[in-house]
């Protein structure tokens, strides 16, 4: 397999954590840019792409409309993910403490959680804000 | 306005572009201190197209590589220049006082 096609195929793999309508308009062209800017004879995304193309792609998601469970079971997703986030930060605390510093990087994951439970708790209130009876001004 | 922004609409100013040419002309703008990435150019596309800031001008295969072609919306001109306008605002009182002052800072 030619080198171009072997660096094609990995930059598909990075760009499939993209949501599937972004990628459903973006992939080609994103695929071309990147390509573009490849070196001769480059095999592998630089390490400097992943980062960016893997940030960007959880940005994008997190932005995404909230899945069925969220909407179907808001009050309850809510809690999950702030459960889930606290997990996380402690887990953090306990491996930083052995010196296992990569854990830190957990804290990304964390953050992510605590901010779709922050963006669910918002709509629930403006949901219950447009639908409850509201107060006279 | 951020700066990375800025310079995508400044790289569509002068006509359309697609994705690669504008992160070399961004690259040239900026002296070659600004080289966006793809995934952070794509953010800001989409979100440049959401604005009714950009829009799709044409799209074009070469060597089987898809090309997609930007251009500035009369609504994106005018936000570019306003920005513009206060960069360049600023600038001047910056220049103005670092001049009172005999070009010495905290002397």
């Amino acid at each position: 397999m030619s080198n171009s096609t072997d660096l094609q195929r990995r930059y598909r793999r990075l760009l499939a954590f993209y949501p599937h309508a972004f990628r459903r308009e973006h992939e080609q062209e994103i695929l071309s840019v990147l390509m573009d800017g490849a070196d001769p004879g480059q095999r592998r995304p630089r390490p400097s792409e992943s980062a960016d193309l893997l940030t960007h792609a959880t940005l994008t998601r997190a932005r995404q409309p909230t899945s069925w469970e969220e909407r179907h079971h808001p009050g309850l997703w809510v809690w999950v993910r702030v459960l889930i986030g606290i997990w996380l930060v402690i887990l953090t605390g306990i491996l930083c403490q052995d010196g296992y510093w990569w854990g830190l990087a957990l804290l990304a994951p964390a953050a992510l959680h605590f901010y779709l439970a922050l963006r669910l708790g918002r709509s629930i209130d403006s949901q219950r804000e447009a639908g409850g009876p509201s107060p006279a001004p | 306005m951020q700066e990375a922004t800025f310079l995508i609409l400044t790289a569509l100013a002068a006509g359309s572009q697609h994705g690669y040419g504008i992160i070399t002309d961004v690259e040239q703008i900026s002296k070659r201190r600004v080289r966006l990435r793809p995934g952070t150019l794509y953010t800001a596309l989409d979100r440049l197209r959401a604005d009714g800031l950009i829009v799709v001008d044409r799209e074009e295969v070469v060597d089987s590589r898809l090309r997609r072609y930007y251009r500035l919306t009369p609504a994106g001109s005018e936000r570019l220049a306003q920005e513009a306008d206060r960069l360049h605002a600023n600038a001047r009182v910056a220049m103005s006082r670092l001049d009172l002052n005999g070009g010495v800072a905290g002397a």
